[in-house]
């Protein structure tokens, strides 16, 4: 079985051999292993990107394979950022707390503990009382749950309504964004107990691992996104082959139709929708961790409409072009917003790249878009085939 | 000068009756209590020197008052200013102008309760004062801090007044002011009675004094105009800390408290027998401190019991400052009516509010009901042309510093610059997509993200003002309650305008009848002579250009910045969708419906505009489940499924 899986997707079997070089390549340049080519924060954001990458996959099996332009999926990526977040902060918060009673005279009532852990983290916010949100933020086992079922459950819902009758196409991808915003606005709120715009910060601090290096600890993040994408690049490839994807590919091509041949479509764009939330939240819980810092501003819509503009360029309807759009892009605009791109001068005005990278890259998609639909990935169909080679 | 020239005149004119003319001998006579006045005793030489109605008293008054008054050696007083060393004085009397060393002179400096009486006493003559800016000035600060001896000098004033709408004005203040310090308490109703019908916020607090309150505490109830007894279990805690403050209850120990005293009774590392280590459970430390307390080293711990049966041995009640029950009821029952007004008028009020943002969502919308809603193109960067058209408007303001004549030139220019693009982007992007929407969507995200980040390059991160005319600013102000900005309501016109515009285009112009030819069946279409290429690229041009101008209106009222084109654009979708795709009229509809809800749910939850706004969403998105297309919904051909 796995046999003829490798046979008929060769694809994967590359993908994973890249990634499996790559990951050893880094982990040997990193400061961990001594060698220190490559420095911790760039080693996060090569962790990060592998998180992105994640979701892009997830976000290519929702759009370039089912047909639906989601533009809510940076949502439940953030859904799942802030389901860990809570956990690293409440835990480590306590920790501190926990250490800074210790020297009272009187050891401290577990009520006093939560006051003064409350106080920490909502003092910004102007409150000190647990919201019923943070209900389960004690345990770990728990939000590692929710990193899954929050955004699981809110995309099941979500699409369930939209789904059902038929919402589609464009329709679909305006009241994605719609959720998007209205769920960016409320976190936005100080009053709906996840700080407000201070967002949720000090994540990269991993309660437990206090004495763990930075340097060791993000290696290990690496290691763990790169398995993540590994896995979630296995499951879409496997999800997408077969009986299974064949109907999901036909329901982007011709929903109609798939309809009258009797499957129930709304079934499957629904498990899509649903499965791909639930991957692109553990990608959120793995990349906010690395980042640090979590807030509201992270899932505004145009976040989401990014990720369409990965897998766009990437080339949708394959997998590892949605990973090569999002690593491509999201390293190029590290690099260019991040001011080390050289500038060019062109006598009567210098083009300073953290001014114009946003309209190459805008331009750069409607060009994608209009001459090039197949993306980057789209590159690869050039190459000559073993069974064409004769 | 004018005030200088009547006192002149006045002067002249009483001339013949020369027994008290000048002032200064009536100032010797208080001599004492001038230079240095008391609140208590002040008051009979302020009677002295108003009786004499003299024109050169209020003068004098208001210069005590401003500390312009200095007094020589020999005891006469003149009005002088100080200039380094030297004085430069002026006759009381004569108004003679002299200078002179500031050594031989001391400054006469009233304290502020003199000063309020030096105040009141001047009023009465400001009040009769013939130069109308005085007497306003005099009326207003009665209204700024209403005091009972005001109320006789104020009536009286009222026959003589010559101005209409300041003799309105002093009628309704003698109201409020009867209302609360008249000596009648008839009057005093009547006064009451008669502020049922005036929801300003002065008779309101005008009321609100009358009935103010004093939160009292007793064994017994006392006599008195008791406004309410309260039920201490309503809020226990809060009542037992009034009583902790009356000093009829012991204090209650808080927690911290607890922890103190466990604290300051450690005994060899063990509080009354209980081992330090078990101390981190609240049960534990109440058990330790009764045992304390049992042994008599801390008062006893008051426990709910205990705090209960000290609240029931008291009451609670609110006592009126005003002893006349009859008035308060009064007040009471006004207060209730007025009440209800202010909640009528305040709807009315919520109305127009929630009819100007119906009307700006509708403004930001009407472009992408003709791109969207007629031609089902979707326009991501429709919000960029909103906002190029707002930059146009800020752009002819640095070039035209009129802002009448700059605004003329803005709505037209706006229009052209946002066709052209609309139609340029048609002509490269838009046409090649026609039958790929989903693609369309993303490509205008292209762009939008570029238009975006070209006008921050140009223009700068920071807001830019698009200052309106000054025709446009303030507002229409109905009461006190209702009013609303003009600006708001040349949207709303604004609004009403594009509205009929487009009606009249779609439905009774050529261009209309091609454009709903073309969006119905091109190929038809074309069969009969009509060019769709063209048909699509105008109707393009004119929903962007549409945009432009809207652009313009929405940065009247809002900042211009290169992102205020993303704020509207999902809620213009929105309203597009909501309202029913392919029709204007559903636009409108879609647009009051946001507009009214998003008002509805910021009433309910004041203060909260973030969250009216993401609960309108979530509704938005439940009503699209239940009618997916929209309030007015297409029906046959048109359809288009």
């Amino acid at each position: 079985m796995k046999n003829t899986f490798i046979a008929k997707n060769p694809s994967v079997l590359w993908f994973m051999l890249g990634l499996s070089l790559f990951t050893v390549i880094v982990s040997i340049c990193s400061e961990a292993a001594g060698t220190a080519l490559i420095s911790t924060s760039f080693l996060k954001t090569l962790g990060k990107t592998l998180c992105l990458c994640l979701v892009a996959v997830a976000m290519d099996v929702a759009w370039g394979y089912c047909g639906i332009l989601s533009l809510g999926h940076f949502a439940f990526f953030g859904i799942g950022g802030y389901a860990i977040g809570m956990w690293l902060m409440y835990d480590r918060t306590k920790n501190i707390v926990v250490s800074s009673l210790e020297s009272n005279i009187l050891p401290a009532t577990p009520e006093e503990i939560t006051d003064a852990i409350g106080s920490q983290i909502f003092g910004v916010v102007g409150s000190s009382d647990f919201p019923l949100i943070w209900a389960f933020s004690h345990s770990l086992t728990l939000q590692l749950l929710a990193v899954v079922l929050v955004p699981g459950l809110l995309a099941l819902v979500f699409g369930w309504f939209a789904f059902r009758s038929r919402v589609a196409g464009v329709y679909l991808s305006i009241l994605t964004q719609a959720m998007t915003l209205a769920l960016s606005l409320y976190l936005f709120q100080n009053d709906t107990g996840l700080r407000g715009n201070n967002g949720l910060s000090g994540l990269q601090n991993i309660p437990g691992l206090e004495a763990v290096s930075q340097a060791t600890l993000s290696l290990w993040f690496f290691w763990a996104s790169a398995l993540a994408l590994a896995a979630g690049y296995l499951l879409f490839a496997w999800m997408t082959s077969g009986k299974f994807g064949s109907v999901i590919r036909a329901i982007r091509d011709n929903e109609a139709r798939v309809r009258f041949l009797g499957y129930h479509v709304e079934s499957y764009k629904l498990f899509i929708f649903t499965v791909t939330a639930m991957v692109a939240g553990v990608a959120g819980a793995l990349y906010y961790p690395q980042a640090g810092i979590i807030n509201p501003a992270e899932i505004a819509p145009i976040a989401s409409i990014y990720l369409a503009v990965w897998v766009a360029i990437g080339g949708r309807g394959r997998l590892y072009g949605a990973v090569i759009g999002a690593a491509v892009v999201s390293l190029m605009s590290s690099w260019f917003t991040g001011g080390s791109a050289p500038d060019i001068n062109l006598g009567v005005y210098v083009v300073k790249w953290t001014d114009w990278w946003l309209v190459l890259l805008g331009l750069t998609f409607v060009a994608v878009t209009l001459f090039f639909p197949k993306g980057i990935g789209g590159l690869f169909d050039l190459l000559p085939r073993k069974g064409e080679r004769t | 000068m004018r005030s200088a020239l009547i006192v002149l005149m006045l002067m002249i004119c009483s001339a013949p009756a020369a027994i008290a003319q000048t002032l200064q001998p009536i100032l010797q006579t208080h001599a004492a209590e001038i230079s240095k006045p008391s609140r208590r005793s002040v008051g009979e030489t302020l009677d002295a020197i108003t009786r004499s109605s003299l024109p050169q008293a209020t003068a004098f008054l208001e210069q005590w008052s401003e500390k312009n008054i200095w007094q020589r050696d020999d005891g006469v007083f003149f009005l002088g200013v100080a200039d380094g060393n030297t004085l430069a004085l002026t006759d009381i009397d004569t108004q003679a102008t002299s200078s002179a060393p500031k050594a031989n002179y001391k400054q006469l400096k009233p304290n502020g309760g003199v000063r309020r009486l030096i105040g009141t006493a001047l009023v009465q003559f400001q009040l009769i004062d013939p130069d109308l800016p005085r007497r306003e000035t005099a009326v207003a600060s009665i209204a700024r801090r209403p005091e009972a001896a005001q109320l006789a000098p104020l009536l009286a004033s009222i026959a003589a007044e010559t101005d209409p709408a300041l003799k309105v004005r002093k009628t309704q203040l003698a109201n409020f002011l009867s209302a609360r310090f008249a000596d009648e308490p008839a009057d005093r109703i009547a006064a009451i009675n008669s502020l049922a019908t005036d929801t300003s916020v002065e008779s309101r607090a005008v009321l609100n004094q009358i009935l103010l309150v004093k939160p009292g505490v007793a064994r017994t109830q006392p006599d008195g105009n008791i406004a309410a007894i309260h039920d201490p279990m309503d809020a226990p805690d809060a009542y037992y800390t009034a009583l902790i403050n009356e000093d009829l209850a012991p204090a209650k120990q808080t927690t911290a408290d607890m922890k103190r005293t466990l604290k300051s009774n450690i005994v060899d590392g063990r509080i009354a027998g209980f081992a330090l280590a078990q101390m981190n459970d609240l049960e534990t430390r109440k058990a330790a401190y009764a045992a304390l307390a049992t042994d008599g080293l801390v008062p006893v711990l008051i426990t709910e019991d205990l705090r209960d049966a000290s609240l029931n041995n008291h009451v609670f009640y609110d006592l009126y400052d005003e002893p006349n029950a009859e008035i308060t009821a009064a007040a009471h029952r006004v207060l209730g009516t007025v009440t209800s007004r202010v909640a009528t008028a305040q709807v009315a009020d919520l109305t127009l509010d929630a009819l100007s943002l119906a009307s700006i969502f509708f403004l930001a919308a009407i472009g992408l009901a003709i791109t969207f809603g007629v031609m089902g193109v979707i326009n991501m960067a429709h919000g960029e042309f909103i906002m190029m058209g707002a930059y146009t408007g800020y752009v002819v303001q640095l070039f035209v510093p009129n802002y009448t004549v700059s605004l003329i030139i803005a709505l037209p220019l706006a229009f052209a610059v946002t066709f052209g693009a609309g139609v340029v982007m048609e002509r490269l992007v838009i046409r090649r997509l026609y039958h790929r929407p989903l693609e369309t969507l993303l490509a205008t995200f292209g762009i939008s993200i570029a238009l975006q980040q070209i006008a921050k390059n140009i223009f700068g991160t920071q807001a830019r003002p698009l200052t309106s005319p000054d025709w446009l600013a303030g507002a229409w102000v109905f009461n006190d309650v209702i009013q609303i900005s003009y600006i708001r309501i040349a949207i709303f016109v604004l609004a009403l305008m594009f509205l009929g515009l487009i009606i009249y285009i779609l439905k009774r112009t050529r261009l209309g009848l091609e454009v709903r030819a073309v969006t119905q069946n091109p190929g038809m279409a074309s069969s009969m002579g009509i060019d769709p290429d063209r048909i699509n690229m105008m109707t393009f041009g004119l929903g962007s250009g549409i945009a432009g101008i809207a652009g313009v209106a929405i940065g009247l009222y809002a900042k211009v910045t290169s992102e205020m084109g993303s704020d509207y654009i999902v809620q213009s979708f929105m309203t597009v969708v909501v309202g029913g795709v392919g029709n204007v009229w559903g636009t409108l509809a879609g647009a009051a419906m946001i507009g009214f809800g998003q008002k509805g749910i910021e009433w309910l939850n004041p203060s909260n505009t973030l969250a009216a706004q993401t609960y309108m969403i979530f509704f938005v998105i439940l009503f699209i489940q239940f009618r997916p297309k929209g309030i007015v919904a297409q029906k046959g051909r048109a359809a288009g499924d």
